[in-house]
């Protein structure tokens, strides 16, 4: 008995001892990568929070309480910024996963003549430099630029139309580059994840008669749900940081009509007299934003399931 | 082993001796770097004056970089802030508009020059845009007095001389504009609706600012300012412009033909010789002024830049010394920079020299830098302040809703809110 009972703990003991040297090798082996992320993702983000509080101009700071807060509900730039950056949330985000779930089933089907050569075109755009891409957008969308001189050729339009120096057709070549840049890579998600539904359910559709587009709208689609969630709330947290293409393409003219959030932060910081506490206030709101839009995609997505 | 240890000593020496050596060649040949954002003219200028320099000091070299002129401004700007110096040039040039906003939101980061250089030699607008409690800290380069730069080929066929040019109002200009497209179909002016240049022209050729001499908003209740933007309405509704967004479609837009004139500052003379096929086809006005505004006159000033030192710059001797010797004194080297680049400097003693008094022939012979200096010496004077850059953008914002014939009062009160908003 007692020599059993001696076993036993001598078996706790290295036990313990293993279990103790294991979560000891564990958190060794995360350390580098937690002290890497501590350094330079939670302290700055604390700062940052910190920072928002802060009022001055250039490197002259002192707390300021709400006066940041109060200030950009009086801000009538960043009211514009905040519109135009829902206003190509609303519009763009829809078009863009729309379409390239329909390029995805067109793609899927096995039978499509030249399908790699499809999918690698309509990939292709989003791992194209995007400083070129955007070059070759300003001299497309120009005055005398191809695109208008096609249209005028075909007599669509009797006139160019001036698509940098007019807000709404600024705004549309925004999306435009925007929905062409990024349909391919979410096209790619859906893709992958149609290769996994099962064959047999679009088998037993056919057999029971089921037209084409029911079974993508019954079969497809919510097969589909995770991955659609994951990419709307993806491409929700993509538009709400938008800054390459209008800084590109526009600048955020004419205007103001393209100027996003993060163009005003980054204007707060280096165009005008440097307020860092206000951009910090303003890059807060963007995380308040996807904080809140994508709570609200979970939510839905969670009600549909039942 | 006294042979190892020989040999020790042997190498370790050699190895001291090439260490001092080092030293000593680091300190005699040094390389100051210059950051600039126009490979024709500021920079080319940067290099004339430097090659001057080499002369005296021919182990020294320059390194002249070029950026886009807004990503270098941002790109300085982020750099400050971030408080770290490593990579931040020895010499950087800074517009006018925007000295004050840097010396005054980065104190200690440039090098008062006042021990060093004689001011008193200089336009004193241009000492005043750089003097912080009575420290000056810029070597001032540039004047932007602003010209009417024409096609006189184009206008001389709808029936207009230089003298139907001369000392005109902007709405003279609007009928002018108007005349010469029925007469010949060209179309006058190119305009890009995302800048707001021509306002500051309006401004200051009326010696008024979107601030006064305090900094505070001076935009609602300025005759200037309201009858400043019903001009652009009226030429904007005038239809003889041409819209072009961005800087290359502005200058392509009247060296291409597509427009033939434009109104700019002094240093535009370069861009506009870089057309050699159209030296004799072209014209320098004064610039218009406004009408029915008393103190408006027809002299004006747009951009214009200083160099300044950085108080962390690595070579900060020498670039002192550099800029003191050439741009300081060498009143030669701005005869040069003036026939070549079209720079008209702030050192009053070039203006005695003997280019300054020369003819163009790319302008048909007028003597075009006599007027621009007597035009220089006309330019009211003003504060810029150091929220030019936010006013702007409040003006931009707007231009949509003047070019749109809305109500000039009503936009004043929007483009007020909006900087009052932003200066805080």
């Amino acid at each position: 008995m007692a020599e059993d009972a001696l076993e036993t703990r001598g078996r706790q003991v290295t036990r313990s001892n293993l279990a103790r040297s294991e979560q000891f090798n564990g958190w060794a082996f995360v350390m580098p990568a937690l002290v890497l992320l501590g350094i330079f993702m939670v302290y700055p983000i604390l700062w940052s929070l910190w920072m928002s509080f802060q009022v001055g101009r250039g490197m002259n700071f002192s707390f300021g309480g709400l006066a940041n807060i109060i200030r950009l509900t009086q801000d009538p730039v960043f009211l514009r910024a905040l519109s135009n950056t829902m206003l190509f949330l609303a519009v763009q985000v829809p078009i863009m996963l729309i379409l390239a779930l329909l390029c995805a089933s067109a793609l899927n089907d096995s039978k499509l003549w030249g399908r790699g050569f499809f999918r690698t075109a309509i990939f292709l755009p989003c791992v194209t430099s995007l400083v070129a891409y955007a070059v070759v957008f300003k001299s497309m969308f120009a005055q005398d630029g191809i695109l208008n001189q096609m249209l005028m050729g075909l007599n669509f339009i009797s006139g160019p139309i001036p698509w940098f120096s007019d807000p709404f057709w600024a705004k549309a070549v925004i999306i435009s580059a925007i929905t062409w840049r990024w349909t391919g890579y979410n096209m790619i998600f859906y893709l992958a994840a149609m290769q996994n539904i099962d064959r047999s359910i679009y088998e037993a559709a056919r057999i029971d008669g089921v037209p084409a587009w029911a079974r993508f709208w019954y079969i497809t689609v919510p097969m589909l749900k995770p991955v659609i969630l994951f990419t709307t709330v993806i491409s929700t947290i993509g538009t709400l940081q938008l800054f390459d293409e209008p800084n590109l393409l526009t600048q955020g003219g004419p205007s103001d009509s393209t100027l996003t959030l993060s163009m005003y932060i980054y204007n707060l910081s280096f165009r005008f007299m440097p307020s860092f506490g206000y951009a910090a206030t303003v890059s807060y709101v963007i995380v308040v934003l996807v904080g809140i839009l994508s709570f609200l995609q979970f939510l839905a997505a969670r009600d549909r399931r039942r | 082993m006294s042979s190892i240890a020989l040999r020790w000593r042997r190498t370790l020496a050699v190895a001291l001796t090439g260490v001092s050596l080092f030293s000593v060649t680091a300190a005699s040949a040094a390389e100051i770097t210059v950051w600039c954002w126009d490979p024709n003219f500021n920079g080319a200028t940067m290099e004339e004056a430097f090659s001057r320099y080499q002369a005296e000091h021919p182990d020294d070299t320059i390194n002249v970089v070029i950026f886009d002129k807004a990503a270098m401004e941002q790109k300085l700007q982020a750099q400050l802030a971030s408080g770290t110096t490593e990579g931040l040039p020895d010499i950087v040039l800074i517009e006018d508009y925007r000295a004050q906003k840097y010396l005054q939101s980065f104190p200690g980061a440039f090098e008062p020059l006042n021990d060093h250089v004689d001011y008193s030699t200089f336009a004193p607008y241009k000492v005043e845009l750089a003097t912080v409690n009575g420290q000056t800290y810029s070597l001032p380069f540039d004047s932007g007095v602003t010209g009417y730069f024409y096609r006189s080929d184009l206008m001389e066929e709808a029936g207009y001389t230089a003298e139907d040019l001369e000392n005109i109002t902007w709405d003279r200009l609007i009928e002018i504009g108007v005349d010469v497209k029925e007469k010949t179909g060209e179309t006058l002016l190119p305009i890009d609706p995302n800048e707001a240049g021509w306002l500051r022209i309006m401004m200051q050729s009326a010696g008024t600012w979107y601030f006064d001499a305090e900094g505070n908003a001076t935009i609602v209740d300025n005759p200037a300012i309201k009858a400043a933007l019903e001009t652009y309405q009226r030429l904007a509704a005038a239809d003889i412009s041409k819209p072009v967004s961005g800087w290359t479609e502005y200058t392509g837009s009247f060296t291409s033909g597509d427009t033939i004139s434009t109104y700019s500052g002094v240093w535009m003379t370069a861009t506009i010789k870089s057309n050699p096929d159209q030296s004799g086809n072209w014209g320098v006005a004064p610039i218009p002024r406004l009408d029915g505004i008393e103190s408006s006159v027809n002299a004006s000033n747009l951009g214009g830049s200083s160099w300044y030192v950085l108080s962390s710059a690595p070579q900060k001797d020498m670039a002192i010394d550099f800029l003191a010797e050439i741009w300081g004194k060498d009143v030669d080297f701005y005869q040069k920079i003036l026939v070549d680049q079209g720079a008209l400097g702030s050192l009053m003693a070039a203006r005695e020299g003997e280019a300054y008094q020369a003819s163009d022939e790319f302008f048909g012979g007028q003597p075009v830098w006599q007027n621009f200096s007597t035009w220089l010496s006309e330019i009211p004077s003003v504060n810029y302040g150091i929220f030019t850059e936010e006013a702007d953008a409040a003006v931009v914002a707007q231009i949509p809703a003047i070019t749109g014939g809305g109500n000039i009062d009503e936009i004043i009160a929007a483009i007020d809110a909006q900087v009052r908003q932003q200066i805080q």
